[in-house]
């Protein structure tokens, strides 16, 4: 039952092409499809053509039903938003839904790849519409060596251990006895090519290009949609299947040095989009961080957290930039006549900056616990420092937005309306936050079941 | 029984009705807020002190624990006073800012994160209200002037509050509890002073102590009239808060140093609060703009609250809760009098204005008590606490410092003869010769907390039962008094004796000035010069450079300001090499960066 989740965006994204005048509301329909059926979804181990233990399993557990729910729910909101750009690329875009859902429910390392280059190549087609054709062949090239790395990451792993299941990966690796020394290469090519579309530091220079002129559609989706789903396959990968210990010291420099550069990058920016997009960098960083950590609870709650606080921030900030000019400078006071879209822009960025009252500050209070839980007592000094100056720049965003003599009017009352629920679900999430931990709470003990057991 | 989460529940709901009300009416929004301060000041006072508060939580998530101590509720019943005698003046200064609905809404969200601080049981409640009274009041403040001081307010007081943060979360993996009183008591060793100095910094933070007293000018200087009152009066003391937590809840053991028979970091931070004072107190003196001075003053006060708790015996430390009462109370109205005159004439400028007393006697009154209290002259609260605190110094043989207390109260009597003689005295101008006193609203409360003031210094021993009762808890010994003296280590304090001469000093002087004659008036611009023509009679107005002689011997900024721009400027400078280094237009870049990792893992060295 799961795999309609996939079937159904596919073949409607080849009916749309065949018949372009409907292709828009195939494309709502399917969305809100997906959207619905998600929440029927019984967790489970769904086999794909009973190929026996070589074919393609989808796994629906909480951490998967948490992503679908999540990003189904605000690929919908996004699309209707921008209805003009949606109508435009309604293909795509349904291809997109069907990549998303993959990358979400599947568990076999190959698939995850066809699902990867699916979604990639939706992504690269999206940022098309920026108008920036070298920035998306940038996208492409970068996406693309980093799709191709982990197909050879994924051929090397598979030549040792004969698997591609990602619950078996483990058993396997216990049975065949193979060292963290021999296994670290086809991981960390993994690694490295995930890392790319996970923006982390050295690979990620094609962030700059696609996400600074990127319109409300391609931007929102690209920063918050796909970002989250990438963050939360990266997620299930570092925990159940890489073993990349050896790499520690590696793997540690890269993520804190994306979380500082990230922050650094965005507080010397002017642009708000520039900002935005800075700052996803830096929260990747400490996503993955965290994950990398063994901190599963709190790298899903501030994927949650970040991938809302997004989706508000992005779709204001670009609607801004386009209605009025990028840099700050020219925006000032922009909140004047908008000051819905001004308030729920406040709660996103106080949320991202941590002040309490807000689901982010909830999230940031549980990830210092875990990592000082850890008995690391640099890191945390770390984040700290890091968090100390986004929220500067947060707040001289912020200031500069409410203050000023700009005459920016945006009429868009869908939008005004999902960013305020957005903005009200953070602030109700941070202060009765206990529903959002009994949902993440399953999620740790499921994974371990499924390491040792093989289903649940 | 008054259930305090209700209260700050109930303040935060009126804060609401607040905005929604504004959007009708902007005057009926701010008299909500007078309302409810009102009413959270009553029932707390009421209850508080009837030691009747109800400290069940059941609708907020149970992170948030209320404990009601007497430092708690002394704090929170005097804060929430200042905000509602600030309060009053909210509905004439809403229609200057730019979003008067979200002004109010702020205000009492403000207040509510307050109460919240004092009354925290864990200190994970401290941190969240902490954290909650750090971005409403940030928000209040650019409703004024300028958007660039609550980027400063920000930065330092998210130091403040992450230093905390550290310390929180240290004591929590370290003994599994964050409940206060609990963890500091259990407190050893080099934890101890690790958690004493974090907590310190953010109380240093908070309270403007010397490194971080950089926001303090800005933040009061640009922010509406009585958003700096309530900084000055109520957000400040929760630095003061944090500090008792600190250096009187944990008393980490460490060396002592003989010479003064303190330990070690108290004397350090005694140090600290002695640079504050004098630091405070000399760029007090060269301030223009009058908010700014007061905002000097206030940073100065607020190091001779850290200094009465350095000293760490019965006597200072009573000393350092009556200096805080009584310089919440005296700045408050110090700068509520200022507000009036702002309200009035449209700016604070010193070198600007003269001769106020002719149109505004009473507030005149007010603000030369407030000041007289907060140079600690009798026959004002501040002379009690300020008389306390120097017993103290001198009883342990602190001779620096005592010092540094000196010098900071004979300076803080020539700032605050600075405004008095050039602002309210002296030559009036052509241009103000319509300004009227304040209206009655704004008059209620300067006249309610001067003659509070009055009361403190000529009784003060109506006011120490409440201080006795944090000192009974604290684990110390009250104050000896014996009728309405206060007895200290190097003689009796006779309030009311010394009231009573003062007074008859004032009569005798306005007898002699009724029998002999009076002075002829004159206009402003009938000076001296010699024959010449004069074209700038403001430059030779004598409230321009008043105190220029003293102001010459160190005209040269300290030096903070430029290590605090200097360290903006390098993390600027990192984000640029970042975006220049990695967020290219090439893809090379990142291929190449994926080889070089490839390489380092193939070749194996380090793994």
């Amino acid at each position: 039952m799961a795999v309609l989740l996939i079937a159904i965006p596919l073949l409607f994204a080849f009916v749309s092409i065949l018949n372009k005048k409907y292709a828009f509301y195939l494309l709502a329909l399917v969305a809100a499809f997906n959207f619905v059926f998600s929440f029927f979804l019984e967790k489970g181990m769904y086999s794909i053509g009973g190929f026996g233990p070589f074919g393609i399993n989808l796994l629906v557990d909480q951490y998967a039903l948490i992503g679908l729910w999540l990003l189904n729910g605000l690929f919908f909101l996004t699309v209707m938003i921008n209805l003009k750009a949606s109508k435009k690329l309604a293909t795509v875009l349904i291809v997109l839904l069907a990549g998303i859902n993959g990358l979400l429910l599947t568990n076999d390392l190959f698939n995850l790849f066809v699902f990867l280059e699916i979604t990639g190549i939706s992504a690269y087609l999206l940022t098309t519409e920026n108008k920036k054709p070298v920035s998306s062949f940038n996208y492409l090239v970068q996406g693309t060596v980093g799709s191709g790395l982990y197909l050879l990451g994924l051929v090397i792993l598979y030549s040792m251990i004969g698997t591609l299941n990602m619950s078996d990966v483990i058993s396997r690796i216990y049975t065949i006895g193979a060292t963290p020394t021999t296994l670290l290469l086809p991981f960390m090519l993994m690694f490295i090519g995930l890392g790319v579309e996970a923006k982390l530091l050295p690979f990620n220079s094609w962030v700059k290009g696609v996400l600074e002129k990127a319109k409300p559609l391609s931007g929102t989706l690209v920063s918050s949609v796909i970002a989250g789903t990438i963050l939360l396959v990266f997620g299930r990968l570092l925990t159940t299947v890489m073993v990349i210990s050896n790499a520690d010291m590696l793997i540690t420099i890269i993520l804190i040095a994306t979380i500082i550069a990230g922050e650094v990058a965005a507080f010397k920016s002017t642009r708000i989009r520039e900002i935005l997009l800075f700052s996803s960098i830096g929260q990747a960083g400490l996503v993955v961080y965290l994950f990398t950590h063994g901190l599963l609870m709190q790298g899903v709650l501030l994927i949650i957290a970040n991938v809302l606080s997004k989706f508000v921030l992005f779709t204001i900030g670009a609607s801004l930039a386009e209605a009025a000019g990028d840099e700050v400078e020219e925006l000032r006071g922009a909140f004047k006549n908008n000051k819905l879209l001004g308030i729920g822009f406040t709660v996103a960025a106080l949320s991202v900056t941590g002040l309490p009252l807000f689901f982010g500050f909830v999230v940031k209070l549980n990830v210092l616990l875990g990592i000082f839980g850890s008995y690391d007592l640099i890191t945390p000094i770390i984040i700290l420092v890091v968090s100390l100056i986004e929220g500067v720049y947060f707040i001289k965003l912020l200031m500069k937005l409410w203050y000023g003599e700009s005459n920016v009017q945006i009429k868009n009352v869908l939008m005004t309306v999902s960013v305020l629920s957005v903005a009200v679900v953070l602030i109700v999430l941070g202060v009765y936050y206990q529903p959002m931990m009994d949902l993440v709470a399953p999620i740790k003990d499921e994974m371990i079941m499924i390491i040792q057991g093989g289903s649940f | 029984m008054l259930n305090l989460e209700l209260v700050v529940l109930a303040t935060l709901l009126g804060g609401v009705v607040a905005y929604l009300l504004s959007m009708i009416n902007k005057r009926v929004g701010s008299a909500v807020t007078i309302l409810v301060s009102g009413a959270v000041f009553s029932l707390l006072a009421y209850y508080g002190f009837g030691n009747s508060i109800d400290q069940t939580v059941e609708l907020i998530p149970n992170f948030v624990m209320f404990k009601v101590t007497a430092l708690g509720t002394f704090f929170a019943v005097l804060v929430s006073f200042v905000f509602f005698m600030v309060s009053f003046f909210n509905p004439f200064f809403a229609e200057r800012y730019k979003y008067p609905n979200a002004f109010n809404l702020l205000y009492l969200m403000t207040l509510a994160g307050v109460v919240g601080v004092f009354y925290a049981s864990n200190f994970i409640t401290l941190f969240v209200f902490f954290e909650l009274v750090v971005w409403t009041s940030m928000f209040l403040i650019p409703m004024g002037k300028g958007t660039k001081a609550s980027i400063t307010y920000f930065v330092f007081s998210t130091v403040g509050s992450f230093a905390m943060l550290y310390a929180i979360i240290f004591m929590a993996v370290g003994f599994g509890t964050t409940d206060i009183d609990t963890v500091l008591a259990g407190l050893t060793g080099t934890a101890a002073l690790i958690v004493y100095g974090l907590l310190l910094v953010a109380s240093f933070a908070k309270l403007g102590a010397y490194p971080f007293m950089v926001w303090l000018p800005k933040v009061l200087g640009n922010a509406p009239d009585p958003v700096s009152a309530v900084f000055s009066g109520g957000i400040e003391k929760m630095g003061a808060f944090i500090a008792v937590l600190a250096m009187i809840k944990i008393s980490p053991a460490s060396a002592m140093f003989e010479a003064v028979g303190l330990p070690v970091q108290n004397y350090i931070v005694g140090v600290i609060a002695a640079v504050t004072i004098i630091v405070g107190t000399m760029m007090a003196i060269r301030q223009d703009d009058a908010k700014k001075l007061l905002a000097y003053s206030s940073a100065a006060n607020g190091g001779y609250i850290l200094l009465a708790f350095t000293i760490g015996n019965s006597v200072a430390i009573t000393g350092g809760f009556f200096h805080i009462f009584a310089h919440a109370l005296a700045s408050t109205a110090a700068f509520l009098a200022i507000g009036v005159v702002t309200y009035r004439t449209k700016t604070s400028k010193i070198s600007e204005l003269g001769g106020m007393i002719h149109h505004m006697p009473i507030t005149y009154v007010v603000y030369l008590a407030a000041i007289i209290s907060m140079a600690g002259i009798p026959p004002m609260g501040g002379f009690i606490s300020k008389w306390l605190i120097f017993q103290a110094l001198i009883q342990n043989n602190l001779v620096f410092l005592a010092t540094a207390a000196f010098i900071g109260s004979i300076g803080s009597f020539l700032y605050v003869f600075r405004p008095l003689a050039a602002l309210f005295l002296g030559q009036k101008l052509p241009k103000y010769k319509d300004v009227k006193e304040a209206p009655l609203l704004m008059l209620i409360p300067m006249i309610i907390l001067t003659l509070l003031s009055v009361v403190a210094g000529v009784f003060p021993t109506l006011f120490l039962p409440m201080i006795n009762n944090i000192m009974t808890e604290l684990g110390f010994q009250t104050l000896m008094t014996s009728g309405f003296q206060i007895i200290g280590f190097n003689g009796t304090l006779d309030p009311a004796l010394v009231a009573a001469v003062f007074g008859t000093g004032v009569l005798v002087v306005f007898i002699l000035f009724m029998i002999f004659p009076k002075s002829r008036k004159v206009g402003l611009m009938d000076t001296y010069t010699g024959g010449e023509f004069i074209y700038t009679e403001e430059l030779l107005h004598y409230s321009a450079d008043f105190y220029a002689p003293l102001e010459r011997l160190y005209r040269k900024e300290p030096f903070v300001n430029k290590i605090y721009d200097s360290i903006r400027i390098k993390v600027e400078e990192l984000g640029a090499f970042v975006r220049y280094f990695f967020f290219t237009n090439k893809p090379e870049v990142t291929v190449f960066w994926i080889v070089a990792i490839l390489l380092f893992i193939v070749w194996g060295d380090i793994i």
